[in-house]
């Protein structure tokens, strides 16, 4: 797995981003795993704005895995304002979430999510999605060229 | 009157008897048209009357009609309101399986994650009878998480649009059997499907219906030798209905009354797995089409469930 690269994963749920974390660990992806644990520090890290105003601009997510129920700023918001800034409008997003509603669906992919993963309450299952995903976003795609 | 004074003034001068004759004549014709103006004046009068009491019947009416129309007024304000209301309920329900499809999956995600990472990082440190406790733990989680998403598609049910279309039934049912013997095929399964059979009808709404009851059927009959399946159409009482007939264990008639029910189970879960929403489904399903849905049965001798559906789209509308 290549190290230099990040994984942003937006989560709010500490047990779901530990059983995450875990899942990655495991398939030995877990390095360079940033945590952020609600739609507004996830804008903020993002754009370095607030509490991450000072991070080094040459590290970006090669993929956010985005929750949709957040505090403060929801999963959906925070994608719309990614995809509405030139600087992160190319970021692969996979769409973490334990809805099965087909709006919230239906909603991602208007908002050009790359990947709606629902989490399973079959956790096996949800690990093999992350090892999948892992493997595919931080080895197999290529990356867009940043500017 | 004036007349009269000139009769009188005739009189007073030397006039003849001949004259008063001919005078008396002129003054009883004028006093016939004198009378005959009375009786023309009765009559107008009781015109005038007749025409005062349509007057008053129609203020009657208008007034009775003014009352009505406020009537209906506030009828139609009390429906508006009401679908408002209705309206409202359904967000609210709308937010509600939301929420549950959200939240109340997400502990039972945490409960089967970490017992699964025990299972799989303290394995050495767990006994059988350790690890068969865990094992017990993540089942049940399945089974609450398959509650739950049972729950959500019985109420998806009754929101949701319809789309009425012609159905062909006998193609969505050998479909559904042909993919129950891919799912398992080590099963010897008897189809016997007429032809042609179709409704009008949601394809969605109805291969769920048809699917619920054939996999009932395929579930039911799987401790038969041989099992037989039979999809057809008969004539009942409430005129042509459609019907599922397999030859499995069947159900005492004494609880007929609960198959539909959400959640209710003839059978224990070690004989014949399931949560007991399947049947409710159908139901849900057919009567929404304006269908009827009923089942006869008897332990160990197979059941047969019956249902209607309209020849022409009446449709029950339960959305907003």
């Amino acid at each position: 797995m290549k190290d230099d690269r990040v994984i942003l994963l937006v989560e709010d749920n500490p047990d779901d981003e530990a059983l995450t974390l875990r899942a990655l660990k495991k398939h030995n992806i877990a390095n360079g795993v940033v945590v952020v644990r609600d739609g507004a520090q996830a804008l903020d890290y993002l754009f370095r704005t607030g509490a991450w105003a000072g991070r080094d601009p040459t590290e970006r997510p090669a993929v956010v895995l985005l929750d949709l129920r957040l505090p403060k700023v929801d999963g959906l918001e925070v994608l719309r304002r990614l995809r509405s800034d030139d600087r992160t409008r190319v970021i692969p997003v996979v769409v973490l979430t334990s809805s099965k509603e087909e709006s919230d669906l239906s909603q991602s992919y208007a908002l050009h999510a790359n990947s709606y993963i629902r989490k399973p309450v079959d956790f096996a299952q949800f690990a093999e999605a992350v090892r999948q995903l892992g493997l595919y976003w931080l080895v197999l795609n290529e990356p867009p060229p940043y500017s | 009157m004036r007349t009269q004074e000139g009769v009188v003034r005739i009189l007073d001068t030397d006039t003849g008897w001949d004259e008063v004759t001919a005078l008396e004549d002129t003054q009883r014709a004028v006093l016939n048209v004198l009378d005959d103006f009375g009786t023309e004046k009765a009559r107008l009068e009781s015109t005038q009357q007749a025409v005062l009491n349509i007057l008053d019947d129609l203020n009657a009416e208008k007034s009775k009609l003014e009352e009505a129309s406020a009537l209906l007024k506030g009828e139609i304000e009390e429906r508006r309101k009401a679908a408002a209301q209705l309206e409202a309920v359904n967000k609210e329900l709308e937010a509600f399986s939301y929420s549950v499809s959200h939240d109340l999956r997400a502990p039972l995600r945490a409960i089967d994650g970490f017992s699964l990472a025990l299972l799989e990082d303290y394995t050495g440190q767990l006994d059988a009878q350790g690890q068969d406790f865990l094992h017990r733990v993540r089942a049940g989680v399945q089974k609450m998480g398959q509650l739950i998403d049972d729950m959500l598609q019985l109420s998806r049910l009754t929101r949701g649009e319809i789309h009425i279309a012609p159905v062909n039934l006998s193609a969505v049912a050998r479909e559904i059997i042909e993919e129950q013997r891919r799912n398992d095929p080590t099963r010897r399964v008897e189809f016997l499907c007429a032809d042609g059979l179709g409704a009008s009808g949601d394809g969605r709404l109805l291969r769920a219906a048809l699917s619920n009851l054939l996999n009932n059927a395929w579930k039911f009959t799987g401790k038969q030798s041989e099992t037989r399946i039979e999809f057809g159409t008969t004539a009942t009482e409430d005129g042509p209905a459609f019907f599922i007939r397999d030859n499995g264990a069947g159900f005492d008639m004494a609880y007929a009354h609960k198959l539909f029910g959400a959640f209710q189970r003839l059978h224990r879960a070690e004989e014949f797995p399931g949560t007991g929403i399947g049947l409710a489904i159908v139901h849900r399903i057919i009567h929404r089409h304006g269908g009827r849905v009923w089942a006869e049965g008897a332990v160990g001798k197979g059941a047969v469930f019956y249902f209607t559906l309209p020849t022409s789209a009446t449709i029950r509308e339960e959305t907003s």
